[in-house]
């Protein structure tokens, strides 16, 4: 069975339409990510999933159960870790550790098991008695993801957990996270960092309410029918105001000093000649997530 | 059931925790009510006397003189000042200096000694309604005493001219004051101060408590867990019913001590009743924090419904004087009924037979209004 499912979800608010049509399964020790800008709907769907928001059409099943039911069990094998803050500031990290064990009714052995466990990893044992307020961004990440632990969920749903951290603690959580995947939690997380859907199992690319490609990272971005290049030689300016008015290109950013393009599927030829008089030339490199993304949205 | 009442206690000592750790909550919680009790006992005082007066005695007789000395030794009227001109004096209630100009006119001396009519004037200012009439009455009372007095003097002097005594008949009547006997308003006033207090702690702490976790997103973090939201909202407000209850005994030490208010009814009774109006007091801050989705909302929307509340309770005003359309609505204030019983237990010893009505609706309306809370607390957090 898998761990999470959601079939053909919609979710509106007042004129909004947040997620329109979103179908997604995860297994067990798979690490899924929703990647996508901000407003693409990434959070709605966290929300649907966690029981925080009806959805107004479609359905979530965590572990085959609706988190929203009445005598639903979904939430004992549920972890959610918001993308606000959502710890108690004025509380130390043992406390709101230990508020959190209590709502999820953990027997006394059984936390103190846990929370030495997850102090350890999370090497926040030493601050134990700071309050949360005081701590610094990927040390608040860290609690926050330790709170969403300590019950050993099934499934753990990660909102943007690496937002605002640094690339210390970035890469910290991502080793804990690799972690608890691999002991066969079913992890689904969203960013907005393109460079991070790379570290994921699977992806689902979110645009505007919709999953608009799915897959594993690799293959994504190998199946790209577009062709990716750098423009070498020439006059920048000059490049710019001439490649802006080019039907073979989807798009074009500055990297680095040079230009880098994105090329519809066999336009690469004809663009090459036609900057050939220029003095420039094109150089193909191998397409990233955020020419994937920037290709398939302008599709 | 033990782990949802291990899950309710966690919540309550976690919010005993932030309580204690934020210092502008305990002053809120404790420190406050007591200021609080000091001033409105002090100040709030119905009691008429030291009305600013100028007397503006045209006469200048020995009667004049002896009449104003009289009229004021009561002390419900003050004199500021003495003056000749009509004028001046009248300017002076305007500004607000003086409340009652009082006018003794040319020839009043004489008048009294030659067994005439004599006539006094008095001018007040009718911008505080009750301060006028008291102190219209006391003039009117002094000057109707001193007349019968001189019907009486005449009426026995006429008597013993003619040869037999006079048997002037009279009502006198005797009233003896019952409950507080020295007509102190402080006594009257401490009970409904606490009953005022008790809804301005425990609604708007409630309020703020639940918009503030909504605010800051925990509520998000705890909803995520299998808790309850009886259990969570359980334990949220039940720190503070316990704060109510401890404010409400320091009132009662304060009020009993400072003020002299007798302690007569039954405590359990009074606790019973205490406990009920807070079920409605903590219902309606939870009612208020669903309509809210900030601190600073809930914290609005706490005084206005204090204020009304406060006003149609009869603390200040008796409801009888409301105009009559207004009356019934009263009965829909909790705080009207509790501090009916507050009065009618700690003043006059009523016990629970004579109470059972305001006891019973106070109950009825703190079930209704804490179900209806938690329902749409519910349903509005799952949005």
């Amino acid at each position: 069975m898998s761990a999470v499912v959601i079939e053909d979800l919609h979710r509106d608010y007042a004129e909004v339409h947040a997620v329109r049509g979103v179908s997604l399964a995860i297994e067990p020790g798979e690490l899924y990510g929703l990647v996508g800008p901000d407003g693409a709907g990434k959070s709605t769907t966290i929300g649907c999933l966690a029981g925080l928001m009806h959805p107004t059409s479609g359905s979530v099943r965590i572990l085959g159960e609706d988190p929203m039911g009445r005598r639903s069990t979904a939430r004992e094998h549920l972890g959610l870790m918001p993308q606000e803050y959502s710890l108690y500031g004025d509380l130390t990290i043992a406390e709101n550790l230990w508020f959190f064990g209590q709502l999820f009714g953990l027997k006394k052995k059984v936390f103190m098991e846990r929370r030495e466990r997850l102090l350890g990893i999370t090497r926040l044992g030493r601050f134990e008695d700071r309050r949360a307020d005081a701590l610094s961004g990927g040390m608040y990440k860290k609690l926050a993801l330790s709170c969403a632990l300590l019950h050993q969920p099934q499934v753990l749903l990660l909102d943007e957990p690496t937002n605002g951290v640094d690339p210390v603690s970035r890469r910290e959580l991502w080793a804990l996270i690799y972690e608890f995947v691999a002991d066969g939690m079913a992890v689904l997380l969203s960013t907005p960092y393109m460079d991070e859907a790379s570290r994921c199992h699977r992806v689902g690319l979110m645009h505007e309410g919709h999953i608009i490609a799915e897959g594993a990272p690799g293959d994504l971005t190998d199946g790209l029918e577009h062709e990716v290049a750098e423009v070498i030689g020439g006059d920048r300016a000059t490049l710019h105001g001439f490649l802006e008015g080019r039907d073979e290109l989807v798009a074009a950013s500055p990297a680095g000093e040079r230009l880098r393009v994105i090329i519809k599927p066999g336009g690469s030829a004809t663009l090459d000649a036609a900057l050939a008089p220029l003095g420039a030339s094109l150089r193909r490199v191998p397409p990233d997530f955020e020419d994937l993304f920037l290709a398939r949205v302008a599709a | 059931m033990i782990r949802l009442l291990g899950m309710l206690a966690s919540v309550a000592k976690k919010e005993v925790r932030q309580t204690v750790r934020d210092k502008r909550m305990m002053m809120l919680l404790i420190v406050a009510p007591l200021i609080q009790l000091f001033v409105f006992g002090n100040a709030v005082n119905l009691d008429v006397d030291h009305v600013p007066t100028v007397i503006v005695d045209q006469d200048l007789s020995h009667e004049s003189r002896q009449h104003v000395a009289r009229l004021l030794a009561d002390g419900t009227l003050e004199e500021i000042a003495r003056t000749h001109d009509t004028e001046a004096a009248e300017h002076m209630l305007v500004t607000g200096d003086a409340a009652v100009v009082l006018v003794i006119p040319p020839g009043f001396g004489d008048d009294v000694a030659r067994r005439r009519t004599a006539r006094v004037q008095a001018i007040l200012d009718g911008s505080d309604p009750n301060r006028a009439n008291v102190a219209a009455a006391a003039i009117a009372t002094y000057f109707a005493g001193e007349s019968q007095r001189v019907q009486r003097e005449r009426g026995v002097a006429l008597a013993s001219t003619q040869g037999f005594a006079a048997h002037i008949p009279d009502v006198v009547v005797d009233s003896r004051v019952l409950f507080n006997p020295t007509l102190d308003t402080a006594v009257y006033m401490v009970p409904g101060v606490a009953a005022m207090l008790l809804l301005l702690i425990t609604t708007i702490v409630t309020a703020m408590g639940l918009a503030r976790e909504r605010e800051v997103g925990t509520l998000e973090q705890i909803l995520v867990t299998p808790v309850p939201a009886a259990m969570l909202i359980f334990g949220k407000v039940l720190p503070f019913a316990i704060v109510g209850l401890i404010d409400f005994g320091i009132a009662l030490v304060v009020g009993s001590t400072v003020f002299d208010m007798p302690l007569h009814g039954s405590m359990p009774l009074l606790i019973c009743a205490t406990l009920l109006y807070l079920m409605t007091t903590l219902g309606i801050g939870l009612l208020i924090s669903t309509y809210s989705s900030s601190q600073q909302q809930a914290f609005l929307g706490g005084f206005l419904f204090m204020l009304p509340a406060a006003l149609l309770s009869g603390i200040m005003t008796p409801i009888r004087s409301m105009p009559s359309w207004l009356q019934p609505f009263t009965m829909l204030n909790p705080l009207r009924h509790y501090a009916e019983i507050l009065r009618a237990s700690l003043l006059r010893g009523a016990g629970l037979t004579d109470l059972i009505t305001p006891m019973s609706i106070l109950a009825v309306m703190g079930a209704v209004i804490f179900t209806y809370a938690s329902l749409r607390f519910r349903a509005v957090t799952m949005k």
